[in-house]
């Protein structure tokens, strides 16, 4: 059976957080995707505001999340996924920002990844194609970074891994960075070979891709081998609200306005055997503290269904 | 390039002369044969039960005597004769996104066969015919559709027709999502294992940007990818979730465009886009009283001027073998970042006196009086947004040069930074 997953954001804290894993443990998840992007926020990244955290040597990183290691560990919980913090660059943010985020947090957030022996790391790419001119252009860029990162990734065994994002044009929504799946394979492969390991892979994103209407199934089977890591989450197809799977319909039959049916039959088309991991950290907040675990379980027992359908012969041709 | 306005909302077609009348006084002499307003959507997923009103009751129902849409189009197309209306693209009936219909392939080809033929005797040169869909399976696609636009490539050919493809919307339970011809690649494929088979030019593709809209894609990426294969392309604004067509930039929030006009300019510059532009605003045009549309009209052939000033403006470049600029700031440096190799002013000028004798990106910059010298066939270009303002000093001193006006709303690419304001 495939782990099941989830952000650590909204339930492990720096206090205790071992009690955040226990949590985990106890709400039927085996793994988590540790939100490491929360420790410098991209809100604040866009106001040049930079806070101190990634001043700290990589000695004084593994101390602070030693209690965090160590929580996880006494849960049964592995890092199966972590998130770096981004964005990595600031299209109009200052020189020295850039060179910090590149120089300094993006290293260490692989020396953290390392910390919890957890496989695989998160990147966004750069959005730059309004000021490059072109995708091709941004991607370029998006590649010097990786090729910077790329050497230490392999000599610690951290595959990093593009997801597909989005930009905004006003209230609107659309295709940013990594939404060719064509594209990302040739980007892969090529940079892969390049290394000789396993340096890069993707991270599909169920709510990015629901915003710009992509074909999960095309997408996920076009990627194959190359698919890494999940962000499973829902939306309206308008706002990128990381939803629980199945909240949204649009018409009066009720049923979801995601494709679920799609998402698993590429997943299953291709044989993913990686961790099923939800970035639904919202709904966490948005429910009472006190249904918290409820609300847990609830993401985990959809996890498990999941899983359940992509054993073999599940659901092979179900509802094309 | 022609433009091409849409007829929904503007035209009765039992009572064209008005609307006919208010399109010829905004300057518009190409129309889109549209036989969806004789076959809609809502007829195809009702067949055998009538959409029209009560006036029309006594025409054929065209869903079932396709053979009778030449007859029930003539009145409409001899209206347009008689006014010197071109009707250079055509759009054949569809079905919606949601449909329920799964059966209806020997429909749709008798009348787009019938479309096909009433093109050719009209002198409509394009033809969209939008791609099966309904009740096939993704894998099956392909070869679904490549028997059905074959058999439809004997008309094509004998009436001089070309028929166009077009990207469609997938419904995921009222989620507009990306649906068949939406992938440009798998498109582009389309279009050139059909004119492989053809063995001629007989397919092409109408992208409607529209519906790229509503699937949130990487517009310019689409235009490049399916290059000179774009034939006509259906300019409409919509939030980016439900199906309508209004006037472009008329959606914005955050005071901002929420459509990506900027990639389709650049995508349709890119490749020297010279086809066809259909402009589609039947949305705006239903919500505005009639009293209102000969206005809308104006503003909507202005917008359809205005993207083919856009689109062209390299080419507008190109007709010069020698230009100056006006203008020594953010824009002239934008002309000099990506067309200042390609097309090199002489020089540029400007009004302050501060900086005349200075240079600035490598141009030396000169009085205003200094146009006075330059060769006749020269032309000007206003790089400064207070266009008709210079234009006007320009003439009150007397400078017969060609004047044109150079926009950098949408720029192949941009600076990271604006310059200060100069004083």
């Amino acid at each position: 059976m495939h782990p099941i997953g989830v952000q650590t954001k909204n339930v492990v804290n720096d206090t205790h957080p071992e009690e955040g894993f226990a949590l985990l443990g106890r709400t039927g998840f085996s793994c988590a995707d540790f939100s490491l992007n929360g420790y410098l926020l991209n809100t604040s990244l866009y106001e040049e505001k930079v806070n101190a955290f990634f001043d700290k040597s990589t000695g004084e990183l593994e101390k602070f999340f030693t209690p965090h290691r160590q929580g996880a560990i006494a849960a049964g919980i592995t890092i199966s996924q972590m998130h770096m913090p981004y964005p990595n660059y600031v299209p109009r943010g200052s020189r020295e920002l850039n060179a910090y985020l590149r120089n300094v947090v993006a290293p260490k957030s692989l020396a953290v990844c390392a910390f919890f022996d957890c496989p695989y790391l998160v990147v966004h790419g750069f959005k730059l194609a309004y000021f490059m001119g072109s995708e091709e252009e941004e991607w370029k860029e998006t590649e010097k970074f990786l090729d910077f990162l790329a050497p230490m990734a392999k000599e610690m065994g951290i595959t990093l891994c593009i997801e597909n994002l989005y930009e905004g044009l006003g209230n609107h929504l659309v295709e940013g960075p990594c939404c060719r799946a064509e594209k990302a394979v040739e980007r892969i492969d090529r940079m892969n070979d390049k290394y000789q390991a396993q340096v890069l892979g993707f991270c599909f994103d169920t709510g990015h891709a629901n915003l710009v209407g992509l074909d999960f199934e095309s997408f996920l089977m076009t990627l194959g081998h190359r698919l890494k890591v999940l962000h499973i989450h829902d939306n309206d197809g308008v706002a990128d609200l990381h939803q629980i799977p199945f909240t949204f319909t649009q018409t009066r039959e009720n049923l979801p306005s995601t494709d679920w049916e799609g998402f698993l039959r590429g997943l299953q088309s291709i044989g993913y055997q990686g961790a099923l991991s939800f970035e639904t950290a919202p709904v966490l907040t948005a429910f009472p503290q006190e249904m918290k675990a409820e609300a847990l379980s609830f993401i985990a027992r959809i996890g498990h269904y999941f899983a359940s359908q992509l054993l073999p012969g599940a659901q092979a041709e179900h509802r094309r | 390039m022609e433009i091409i306005c849409t007829i929904t909302g503007i035209i009765n077609t039992h009572h064209p002369k008005q609307g006919i009348t208010d399109l010829i006084n905004a300057g518009f002499s190409n129309l889109l044969l549209d036989f969806s307003r004789f076959c809609p959507p809502e007829e195809l997923e009702n067949i055998g039960i009538s959409s029209k009103k009560s006036h029309a009751v006594t025409a054929p129902i065209i869903s079932q005597t396709p053979e009778k849409l030449g007859e029930v189009v003539a009145p409409l197309l001899t209206h347009y004769q008689s006014c010197h209306l071109q009707t250079p693209v055509a759009q054949a009936p569809y079905l919606r996104a949601n449909t329920r219909q799964v059966n209806l392939t020997s429909l749709l080809l008798s009348l787009y066969k019938e479309s096909i033929h009433i093109c050719g005797q009209a002198g409509c040169q394009f033809l969209i015919i939008p791609p099966l869909f309904s009740g096939i399976d993704k894998r099956d696609r392909w070869k679904i559709n490549k028997d059905f636009y074959l058999r439809l490539l004997p008309t094509a050919k004998e009436d001089h027709v070309t028929i166009l493809l077009e990207n469609q919307c997938g419904d995921i339970n009222g989620h507009l999502t990306r649906g068949v011809c939406s992938d440009p690649q798998e498109a582009a494929f389309w279009v050139d294992e059909l004119n492989r088979e053809a063995g001629e030019e007989r397919f092409g593709f109408c992208m409607d940007v529209g519906i790229c809209n509503l699937c949130g894609q990487n517009i310019q990426e689409f235009v490049l990818t399916l290059g000179n294969r774009i034939k006509a392309v259906v300019l409409r604004d919509c939030d980016g979730h439900k199906e309508s067509s209004w006037l472009p930039f008329t959606y914005s929030g955050f005071e901002r465009c929420g459509t990506d006009w900027l990639g389709l300019i650049r995508g349709l510059r890119k490749i020297g886009f010279d086809g066809e532009l259909i402009l589609d605003f039947s949305t705006t045009a239903t919500a505005f009283s009639p009293f209102l549309r000969p206005q809308l009209l104006n503003l909507a052939k202005a917008t359809g001027e205005y993207f083919r000033w856009q689109i062209g403006i390299e080419n507008l470049l190109k007709t010069y073998k020698s230009r100056v600029l006006f203008g020594a700031g953010n824009m002239c440096r934008n002309y000099m970042k990506c067309y200042g190799e390609a097309y090199p002013p002489l020089f540029t000028c400007d009004n302050n006196a501060k900086l005349w004798g200075t240079s600035f990106c490598g141009l030396e910059i000169k009085a205003p009086q200094c146009l006075r010298e330059l060769p006749t066939d020269c032309a000007i270009f206003i790089c400064n947004v207070y266009y008709r303002e210079i234009e006007q000093q320009l003439r009150d001193m007397g400078i017969g040069n060609p004047i044109e006006f150079f926009s950098d709303e949408f720029m192949p690419s941009f600076y990271f930074d604006r310059l200060e304001r100069r004083e």
